[in-house]
């Protein structure tokens, strides 16, 4: 027997040499996500608040709150005591429930925000953002403020880029770290799985990209920033997890098709159960330090938006410097994307800026490093179904 | 009330601790009774391993016990030179206190009190009695005298007569118990030996308790006590029935594993910084984990699967987690907290010299460290101490970090021939580890230049750190040294030359059983030279004893 293997090695070898080779080594690189935030273009020089290319009068500025509450029929006594710190009725974390009664009749702007007037907010009125072309028409949107490129779809920023939530340098809003802090403490995580069929990682045509939920804490450094080539298991979710077709030029890596897809809400104020993103789309890039940087793009339901910051009352308004139901206009006004072709847009245009860096990734049982990108979804226990969204009809008097 | 008691006792207790070796002095003028030869203040996790063993592994013990102090390589030799400071005192005063709570208190009274008061409002003598006789013996490790007995009962019967509570006295006599000398301190007694004239010999109790610190770094067990208690320790079929029986139980892991934690020096843990900016990675989780890691490997290995304990050098087996996954940039293929793990060859990693432990703390805050990596394996493993630098030397050339390869930056500094003759000894191996930075992850360039890791160490050539873990592994000083630290460990003492015929005997047995540490603890603690008694300076041949004592010191305690 032995000997008969000896004889037909010589022959299975030529056989070998004869054979199609395979044309291509697939590669796999894995990241977890260390920071998250929405992709707002900061267009001052320096400060938080400053004038900028991005909103040419600054942050939007704090609200008279005293003067907006007599807007909205209380006296002058009434109003101050309203804000006065000494009223009772004042809670340690909602501030004064009476300051949502300034709707039409006492109704509640946080449960019926177009009972009130549209107090107006300062919108985006630069030029450029920071995103994806998500229609692939250049020649609407903004012009990408890195890359130079136009078209970028990125409405949410231009209806909300001047609130203090959302404005600041990178990493630098109020908004982005009252997020990315709980995620880098350990709250949750999110890995990334980039799968090419080729044998060139900076240029495949043949990419799928993974993004999925794992219920391994991150861990800091030392001096602060995430700990590199941990790892991380992936934790299947019913929902939560985004498969997108790609191919990687010059290591930028990006879609070659949208995909409806959930993740974990990253947005402050947000319903933790998911955030629907339609026609998603990634332009992520590799870095020569070994990280990867860029954006998760798509259409997201607004309404709950609003909802999620009405959610936490009058101190969220106070904090951020807005009255709210500026945000629920603003945002209904530069809506653009109706999932039913001439029906109501209840979708905006947004991107999240994503800096990801290089970790192990391995299958839910840890037994293997993960080789391949595909659906979780069926592996993951039940789960509750996501809560419906808001329909904009409850929340607009003209539908009552 | 309750504080007055205690203060009578807690200072006569230090000041007990203070004369001990006056006291000693003194018996010595009667040879003919047993006196101390030896004093040494229980480590941390001898305290803990005895509370534990008595009371329960779920007593909490929430203290900050004094450092210990390192003398001729080991913690275990400087014990011998340790006292008790007001805050240390402060500190196992309020452990007595808080330790003596949980035994009395009403979920463990039941099953560690075990007998009840005819009413829990007066003083029970005899329950009293019984509980401080019992737990007296295990925490002296020896019978407690009656001086010592009526002294409890005294403090029991005062504490209860104060607040009406039969068991806040009770208390307050095992708190007595738990902050006495005798005790804290390992006191080793001799006596003169009856089968050999004029010699002395370390009493029952004393050869017990060195049994059960080498052994199991706890006090002894009750069979034990018992051997020592009717003197059959003494006998030698008996003495290694004994050491048979304990070198098989699973305690033995906790003897080893506090001998290994002394002789590798992980007390270097305390005070280890590495710069954030240089090795973010570092943390104190990955500290603690090395540390675990280490001793982990080094207990499978010597224990558990009963190797050769030279293949601490060069076995890819260990255990990590994954904190110290991502320090070795591998991924962690487990769920569990740990997992056993095999580095791959590619990895360079083989031996415990490759992990992140030894890596790290003989390395600079910001940089690997040669020099500090080859003086402790010359210190550590091959017992050969590296003296300290002179005070003048120009430190100037070895710390321009930002210049080359440290072995060139080495060269430079071994121009100074005042410096080169250490190096030249200590260097050649930890330039073989520079392929590991400062926290011991893998590299092949230094400020963009190839990393060299051959070496040439006493006239003998091999490359990185796979080619030291073989050389060492043959070096016949690693096992030699094995023996010197596991017996001076044991004796508390640093060997000199009239040991040398002994640990030349121990080595060759060592040897003989292929390198097993287990056998290699048996042998020592079997043999009569663990046990030799010095005779110490200005006492003459042992008279002939009146009697065989079984109990020592009998005077001896804070009365």
């Amino acid at each position: 027997m032995k000997r008969a293997l000896m004889n037909t090695a010589p022959i299975a070898a030529v056989v070998m040499l004869l054979a199609p080779q395979a044309a291509h080594a697939a590669w796999t690189k894995t990241y977890v996500i260390e920071w998250i935030e929405h992709a707002s273009y900061y267009g001052a020089k320096g400060g938080m608040i400053d004038p900028g290319t991005d909103c040419s009068k600054g942050t939007n500025p704090e609200p008279n709150w005293v003067q907006m509450l007599i807007n909205a029929g209380y006296t002058k006594e009434e109003a101050e005591w309203i804000r006065n710190p000494a009223n009772p009725e004042r809670s340690a974390v909602s501030g004064n429930p009476k300051m949502a009664f300034r709707g039409k009749n006492r109704a509640s702007v946080y449960k019926d925000p177009e009972t009130y007037p549209d107090p107006g907010i300062l919108e985006v009125d630069g030029d450029k953002a920071e995103g994806i072309n998500l229609d692939g028409d250049a020649t609407n949107g903004f012009i990408n403020a890195i890359t130079g490129e136009p078209g970028v779809d990125n409405k949410f920023y231009k209806a909300l880029g001047c609130w203090k939530t959302f404005r600041g340098p990178k990493r630098m809003s109020s908004g982005a770290q009252t997020v990315n802090d709980p995620m880098r403490e350990g709250s949750w995580t999110m890995v990334i799985v980039v799968r090419g069929e080729g044998n060139d990682p900076m240029n495949d045509d043949k990419v799928q990209v993974g993004v999925y939920q794992s219920g391994d804490p991150m861990i800091k450094t030392g001096d602060g920033k995430i700990v590199e080539d941990f790892t991380f298991t992936i934790q299947p979710h019913a929902r939560n997890e985004g498969v997108f077709p790609a191919r990687v030029k010059n290591g930028r890596i990006t879609s070659t098709a949208p995909v409806d897809w959930m993740m974990r809400d990253p947005s402050p104020g947000a319903v933790r159960s998911g955030l629907e993103i339609l026609k998603g789309q990634i332009d992520l890039t590799m870095q020569p330090d070994g990280s990867l940087k860029g954006y998760f793009g798509g259409y997201r339901p607004w309404a709950p938006v609003y909802f999620g910051w009405a959610g936490f009352g009058q101190v969220n308004e106070v904090l951020t410097w807005i009255d709210l139901p500026a945000a629920w206009y603003a945002m209904k006004r530069h809506a653009d994307y109706a999932p039913t072709p001439g029906g109501e847009k209840t979708h905006i245009s947004f991107a999240l800026r994503v800096d990801a860096v290089p970790a192990f990734v391995r299958t839910p049982d840890a037994k293997q490093e993960i080789a391949e990108v595909r659906s979780y979804k069926a592996e993951a226990p039940a789960t509750p179904p996501a809560a419906a969204p808001r329909p904009l009809a409850a929340a607009t008097p003209a539908a009552r | 009330m309750c504080a007055a008691v205690f203060g009578v006792g807690t200072v006569g207790a230090v000041a007990v601790t203070l004369q001990s070796p006056a006291i000693a002095q003194a018996r010595q003028a009667t040879a003919a009774e047993p006196f101390a030869v030896a004093v040494r203040r229980l480590t941390e996790s001898q305290y803990r391993n005895i509370v534990a063993d008595l009371f329960g592994a779920d007593i909490t013990m929430n203290a900050r016990f004094e450092p210990e102090m390192r003398e001729e390589g080991l913690q275990a030799i400087g014990a011998a030179q340790l006292s008790v400071t007001t805050s240390g005192f402060e500190q196992y005063f309020a452990l007595a206190n808080s330790v003596s709570a949980q035994v009395i208190d009403a979920k463990r009274r039941e099953k560690l009190v075990g007998c009840q008061p005819a009413d829990p409002k007066k003083v029970d003598e005899a329950c009293t009695r019984a509980v401080v006789t019992r737990y007296g013996k295990g925490l002296f490790r020896r019978p407690l005298t009656e001086a010592e007995i009526a002294t409890r009962l005294s403090i029991a019967a005062k504490g209860t007569a104060g607040v009406g509570d039969y068991y806040e006295g009770l208390r307050l006599a095992l708190a007595s118990l738990l902050m006495d000398p005798e005790f804290l301190f390992r006191v080793e007694s001799a006596e003169p030996d009856p089968a050999r004239r004029g010699q002395y010999r370390l009493d029952a109790y004393t050869k017990a308790s060195r049994l059960s610190f080498l052994l199991w770094n706890s006090a002894p067990d009750a069979e034990l006590l018992s051997v020592a208690e009717k003197g059959d320790i003494h006998k030698d079929a008996v003495l290694k029935a004994q050491v048979a029986r304990m070198v098989a139980s699973p305690k033995v892991r906790d003897g080893a594993s506090a001998f290994f934690t002394d002789m590798l020096q992980f007390d270097h843990f305390d005070n280890l910084t590495k710069d954030a900016a240089t090795y973010p990675k570092y943390s104190q989780k990955v500290a603690d984990s090395a540390r675990e890691q280490t001793l982990r490997t080094v207990l499978d290995l010597t224990v558990d699967q009963n190797r050769d304990y030279r293949d601490v050098f060069t076995s890819n087996e260990t255990f990590i987690n994954r904190a110290l996954a991502a320090v070795y940039k591998v991924s962690y293929p487990s769920k569990d907290p740990w997992t056993k793990y095999t580095f791959p060859a590619s990895s360079e990693r083989s031996g415990i010299l490759t992990q992140v432990t030894f890596l790290s703390l003989f390395s600079h805050p910001a940089a690997s460290s040669p020099t500090k990596r080859g003086v402790k394996i010359h210190e550590i493993f091959m017992c050969e101490p590296t003296p300290e630098p002179p005070a003048d030397v120009d430190f100037s050339k070895v710390q321009a970090l930002d210049k080359g390869t440290v072995r060139v930056r080495l060269l430079d500094h071994m121009q100074n021939e005042g410096c080169a003759s250490c190096h030249r000894r200590s260097d050649p191996p930890g330039l073989a580890l520079e392929r590991f930075d400062g926290l011991g992850q893998l590299r092949t360039l230094e400020n963009g230049a190839p990393i060299d890791v051959s070496a040439d160490f006493e006239g003998v050539k091999f490359t990185g750190a796979t080619g030291l873990g073989k050389y060492l592994r043959d070096d016949k000083r690693i096992p030699a040294c094995l023996v010197r630290n596991v017996y001076a460990y044991g004796v508390g003492k640093a060997p000199d030359e009239r040991d040398e015929d002994y640990l030349d005997d121990q080595t060759k047995a060592f040897a003989k059983s292929g390198y097993r540490f287990k056998a290699l603890l048996a042998g020592i603690a079997s043999s009569a030279g663990f046990f030799k008694v010095e005779q110490p300076k200005g006492l003459g041949p042992a008279n002939p004893p009146k009697a065989v004592a079984t109990a020592r010191l009998s005077q001896g305690g804070p009365q």
